[in-house]
């Protein structure tokens, strides 16, 4: 057990090495200077201006001596100052907005898994009956519709016709609901979705038709063996899921005004914050596989039969 | 974030598959006869399944079903709520908006199936690959695939469309490049599964060739979830599309898409809602179909579910 | 007031290109000029402003709690890289945290501000501003003549490495010092002569200095929070303020509360105890000001309409000046668009009247580069001809061309910039009234900032959806500074035009105000006959502010004045009233 994680996370190194270098390559490749003004309408720097600022951020030297000294800094967890926040280095940056965005994704998750759950077990219990019918289509609208397009609809409808909640802000408990709303609902269809399906699997298995047979009452047979078998596939869900929406969701903190990380994932780009890039790219990549060990570990807690 | 539905993206043990691929082996093209015969008996599946035809049809045949031209402008009649003359109203130019979504199921279509186009010829190869020869070159590859896997799937195709620049076969390029790896994983999933069974052993013990092995046995077999992957595949790229377009970095107009014009109207939800709502509806209703379709295409080739 | 001093036509020259090196180059500076011209030429008054509070008017009562919410629609979009003014204009900080020497007031006429007098010797190499002495720092140090001197060094020392350090060139060294030619910071032209008195020895005679002195890059900063906290400086617990507002808290990418500065000399005048100032993307619209979490916004096109229409909101809205004209590039080195039948074409093809309508107010049909009512402006039946719209003729002009009858176009791209001021919707319009009178198909691309900027300037684009917002109301921002052959750097086009360039070098040297303008429109006639740009449209712009704003001041025209790149006096002189 102890050297499967020692492995995994041994992985992570080479992983997060490659996922740099091509992050570094496809940045530099793309077209568009980082030293440009980044406010609107402000001119361009002339030559000498330029070519003080590339040396000060050392975008004179050559690329494979710069990727160097990132990897050099970045290993000390220095990802370098923001080439468009100039007063801020990147790691503060992360301080200050990872934690909101794991906060709305903690909660838009919660929701999701609890509200995921029920509807699933409830379409898997009453399957092909309205309750599934039901539960479907609530889940399934959550992973059609887009979550801008639903955000805004939830604005108009909270916000204008209903005036219960903010159309944004991060201040007050009550700035929360719209943003988590909107974030959870995709998640949550694919956790009803998968749970009906990994349920269903289950209640049609042999051992469950025997213990029927044997005549257990339908609600400690469903609850005691249903539940916790059909819950471990879902389980493999939830670690890509945690890092894509505790990471935060550009679309969701832009619309509702959230100061997480989430609206780097296109600011930085379209802002050519190189430092900013590369810091977001392995946030998440070794979030993703941080969560990706915890799920395997889980799975392997909740179904015995697996051993590393 | 955009998800990925699950089916393309975990690549979960599914024991039936294997089972499933076994009895195809056995006997042959009943497989999918039965399959077949149980789709349609999945009235949801069915449903989605025409509503994917129509929209296919939709997208063919834009210029003969479009009332009106979707690049002509009618500068008398900006923003109209939905009329006799314009059933889903007018856009920012006065161009009828029914018409524009009719050939915006083109461009989601297109999206939808050129990017998954690429995907099975980049993630198949490699997934078969690293799957059959297994060794070194699968570790290397598995590891490739693996990093390609953490990549935060926006930002890489934000990152992509910058280099590429907008554009129709530049939305192809970038979904492609980025979504290849769930279907990679699963294709080596299944290869691994399928080639130590027996009479994969005994084909290659009869010294039948890596493609004809790979071509007779191996890849009928693995076919289904790659069906699966792909149906669920299409809706994830029209819904990637609608970002990219929301973002900004997505097709160039006139070309109408429905992500654009979600994307640009949101804001102006208040004001001009139908240049938001029916847009999303089409989306949403595509979105729908393919789901309902690929739930039905999984649950009929693997038969362990129902 | 002095007699005004003659400013030479070098002068005027070296003045843009100090602006231009700080990127003055949006919007407002036209007014700069406009003023210029109000002052018989110097654009700046020496004596201190009148101490101007404004006063609720008749009717109107003080609301007890003095708070300003406004942002959104463009203002405050993205969290600002620092309000560290000093080293970089465009850091997007608040302008109103710190007041310069001199600033522009709603006619964007510089008079003095933390200076009360400003005296220069006879020919204007040598400014002295006497500083006045009942302003303070908000940790109640004085406002010295010191602070001036350091920080003007500061921004030229290259050590510090702002990037628009060009800005104080005019300074003694200035330059040498800045590009590390010479070492010794004494010997450039700024000094404090006593704790009061601030002397300025120019590079030579610089009449505009003043006005250049009201700029924010001309802005100081806090020497003891500088040398304490480095770059950090204008976070909200480091910051120390000399505005009429300080940082009371600075929420990355989420908000600005600003506080009113008692140390500030006009402390008492200012009404605004607090201004809470929230980062809001453009795509927001109007929606934060119309669920009341907003007191001021600035509006965008597909709510204006909507805001208008609405009894209540109808009053809210208001229009403010805005010089600026949308256009087309046909590059005329690139296919079709080298044959000049084929511009021709395209110039009578544009129907304005219909695309400015797709604005929905925020634009009118243009047929030259200069709006009217300023400086240049032709209203002139020869030149509207040229472009004007005709179908029939459009076509005409096609024959002999291997595109005839509107057939054979190659691929057509139009290029813009991406950005969210209803940009689109009218390069849209214009592909579609293309299509419609000369059968031009043409793909629009909207391209990145920085990619677009790096291909414009490359001239590598063929078809170009572009604008420019005037600088300062003389043609020679419109023609020179855009259009003309010679320019090294920063040709938007490959156009050139021997007999335009001669007409502008003229419009340039001569002094008489009316042959000059006749030049201009000699040039304009000349370009548009050659077809070197399409006039489309000029720009309109609205803001809101809800019935209980008041204090927003009027310039001479009597339009509203909102802050922008020039004028930045606005929240001292808001007030709020109780909502009846």
């Amino acid at each position: 057990m102890l050297s499967y994680v020692v492995s995994r996370l041994l992985w992570l190194v080479p992983t997060l090495l490659a996922m740099a270098l091509v992050t570094f390559l496809v940045m530099h490749a793309t077209p568009g200077s980082p030293l440009d003004p980044v406010a609107e309408g402000a001119n361009a720097l002339s030559p000498e201006a330029q070519k003080n600022l590339a040396e000060a951020y050392g975008l004179d030297k050559p690329l494979h001596v710069q990727f160097g000294i990132f990897l050099q800094k970045a290993v000390r967890g220095d990802f370098g100052t923001s080439f468009v926040y100039k007063t801020r280095t990147v790691a503060e940056i992360m301080a200050e907005t990872f934690p909101v965005s794991l906060l709305l994704g903690s909660m838009a998750l919660a929701l999701a898994v609890v509200g995921g759950l029920t509807l699933g077990v409830l379409a898997a219990v009453y399957q092909n009956r309205s309750w599934d019918y039901v539960s479907v289509s609530v889940a399934t609208l959550g992973v059609s519709v887009p979550n801008f397009v639903l955000a805004v609809f939830l604005i108009v409808i909270f916000s204008f016709i209903l005036p219960i909640f903010p159309t944004g802000g991060w201040n007050s408990p009550r700035d929360w609901v719209l943003p988590t709303v909107t974030l959870a609902l995709a998640p949550m269809g694919i956790i009803a979705r998968f749970t009906r399906s990994s349920m269903l699997e289950v209640i049609r298995s042999d051992y469950i038709m025997t213990a029927r047979a044997k005549g257990l009452a339908e609600t400690p047979v469903i609850l005691k063996h249903v539940l916790k078998n059909g819950f471990i596939p879902v389980v493999t869900l939830l670690g890509p899921m945690f890092a894509a929406v505790g990471t935060g969701s550009f679309f969701v903190e832009s619309i509702f005004r959230i100061p997480g990380m989430g609206r780097f994932f296109v600011l930085s780009m379209t802002g050519r914050d190189y430092p900013m890039i590369m810091a977001v790219v392995l946030i998440y990549g070794a979030f993703l596989a941080l969560m990706n060990l915890v799920v395997d570990l889980l799975y392997g807690i909740l179904d015995p039969r697996i051993r590393y | 974030m955009v998800f990925s539905t699950p089916a393309s993206d975990t690549s979960l043990p599914t024991p039936g598959a294997a089972l499933a691929a076994s009895r195809a082996e056995i006997r042959g093209s009943s497989l999918w006869r039965d399959a077949w015969r149980r789709l349609l008996r999945n009235k949801l599946a069915v449903a989605g399944g025409v509503v994917v035809i129509l929209l296919c049809l939709l997208a063919i045949f834009a210029d003969v079903i479009a009332p009106q031209s979707y690049t002509k402008p009618n500068f008398g009649r900006l923003y109209e709520s939905p009329s006799r003359d314009f059933p889903l109203g007018t856009d920012q130019l006065g161009r009828d908006i029914l018409s524009r979504m009719i050939y915006g199921a083109r461009v989601s279509m297109l999206v939808g199936l050129g990017a998954q186009v690429i995907v099975v010829l980049i993630g198949v190869p490699i997934g078969a690959l690293s799957g059959y020869i297994g060794g070194r070159t699968d570790l290397l590859l598995t590891r490739f695939v693996d990093v390609m896997y953490a990549f935060p799937r926006l930002l890489f195709v934000i990152l992509v469309m910058s280099m590429l620049g907008a554009g129709l076969m530049n939305i192809f390029i970038a979904l492609g490049l980025t979504g290849w790896v769930g279907i990679a994983r699963q294709t080596r999933a299944q290869v691994l599964s399928i080639k130590e069974k027996e009479f994969v052993e005994s084909a290659r013990a009869l010294g039948a060739g890596f493609w004809r092995v790979m071509n007779r046995h191996v890849l009928p077999s693995a076919l289904t979830p790659i069906v699966v992957s792909i149906t669920f595949g299409i809706p994830e790229a029209i819904f990637t599309e609608a970002a990219l377009s929301f973002i900004g970095v997505g097709i160039n107009p006139p070309t109408p898409s429905w992500g654009q014009m979600v994307g640009e109207n949101q804001q102006f939800l208040r004001s001009y809602w139908h240049l938001c709502v029916f847009p999303s509806i089409a989306i949403a209703v595509t979105m729908l179909s393919f789901t309902f379709f690929g739930d039905g295409v999984r649950d009929a080739l693997d038969p362990k579910l129902k | 007031m002095r007699t005004p001093m003659r400013i030479s036509e070098a002068q005027i020259d070296l003045f843009a290109r100090r602006l231009e090196s700080i990127g003055v180059g949006r919007r407002d500076f036209l007014k700069v000029v406009c003023a210029m011209a109000a002052f018989g030429g110097l654009g700046f008054a020496t004596e201190a402003r009148a101490a101007r509070p404004s006063r609720p008017g008749p009717g109107e009562k003080l609301a007890k709690e003095q708070v300003l919410r406004y942002g959104g629609g463009g203002w405050y979009q993205s969290d600002a890289s620092s309000h560290d003014f000093n080293k970089d204009l465009y850091c997007t900080g608040v302008p109103a945290l710190f007041a310069g020497l001199m600033v522009f007031n709603a006619d964007f006429v510089s008079v003095p501000w933390m200076a009360t007098k400003v005296e220069g010797n006879k020919e204007g190499s040598v400014w002295t501003f006497t500083i006045r002495k009942d302003s303070r720092w908000s940790d109640n140090s004085p406002v010295t003549a010191r602070d001036f001197e350091w920080s003007w060094k500061r921004q030229l020392d290259p050590a510090t490495a702002a990037p628009y350090a060009s800005f104080l060139y005019d300074l003694k060294n200035g330059e040498a010092f800045n590009k590390k030619q010479m070492t010794d910071a004494s010997q450039v032209g700024v000094r404090a002569k006593d704790d009061w008195t601030l002397e300025v020895i120019l590079d030579g005679p610089r009449g505009y200095f003043p006005v250049l002195a009201a700029y924010l890059a001309a802005l100081p900063a806090h020497r003891g929070a500088v040398e304490k906290h480095g770059d950090k400086w204008t976070e909200a617990a480091n910051i120390v303020c000399n505005g009429p507002f300080t940082l009371e808290a600075w929420e990355h990418n989420k908000q600005y509360v600003l506080k009113k500065n008692p140390y500030y000399y006009g402390a008492k005048g200012v009404h605004l105890n607090r201004v809470v100032i929230p980062i809001i993307p453009v795509a927001s619209g109007a929606l934060p000001y119309e669920n009341n979490e907003l007191d001021m916004t600035l509006v965008q096109p597909g709510d204006l309409k909507r805001l208008q229409s609405d009894p209540r909101m109808s009053k809210d809205v208001f229009r403010y000046p805005f010089p600026g004209t949308w256009y087309l590039l046909p590059q005329t080195t690139k296919p079709p668009f080298d044959n000049l039948k084929v511009r021709k074409a395209v110039a009578h093809a544009i129907d304005r009247e219909n695309v400015v309508k797709v604005s929905q107010g925020l634009a009118v049909p243009a047929w030259s580069m200069i709006p009217p009512g300023f400086p240049g402006a032709v209203d002139d039946a020869k030149i509207k001809a040229i472009q004007k719209y005709d179908k029939k003729l459009a076509l005409e002009q096609l024959k002999g061309t291997p595109y005839e009858g509107g057939k054979n176009w190659p691929k057509i791209t139009l290029s813009m910039r991406d950005e969210a001021l209803g940009a689109k919707p009218l390069a849209e319009a214009v592909q579609a009234v293309l299509l419609d009178s000369l059968n031009m198909k043409t793909d629009l691309e909207v391209l990145e900032p920085r990619v677009f900027r790096d291909r414009l300037w490359k001239q590598d684009l063929q078809f170009i959806w572009i604008r420019w917002f005037m600088d300062y109301p003389d043609p020679h921002n419109e023609y020179f500074d855009t259009f003309y052959g010679k320019k090294t750097t920063g040709r938007r086009q490959a156009w050139i035009n021997d007999a335009f360039d001669r007409e502008l070098e003229a419009g340039r040297d001569t002094r008489d105000p009316k042959k000059r303008l006749e030049h201009y429109k000699k040039a304009e006639e000349i370009m548009q006959q050659d077809v070197g740009y399409v006039p489309v449209a000029w720009v309109v712009r609205y803001a809101a502010k809800k019935p209980w704003v008041g204090g927003i001041e009027r310039n001479k025209a009597g339009d509203f004045v909102a802050d922008g790149n020039i004028y930045v006096d606005m929240l001292e002189h808001v007030y709020i009233t109780e909502r009846g």
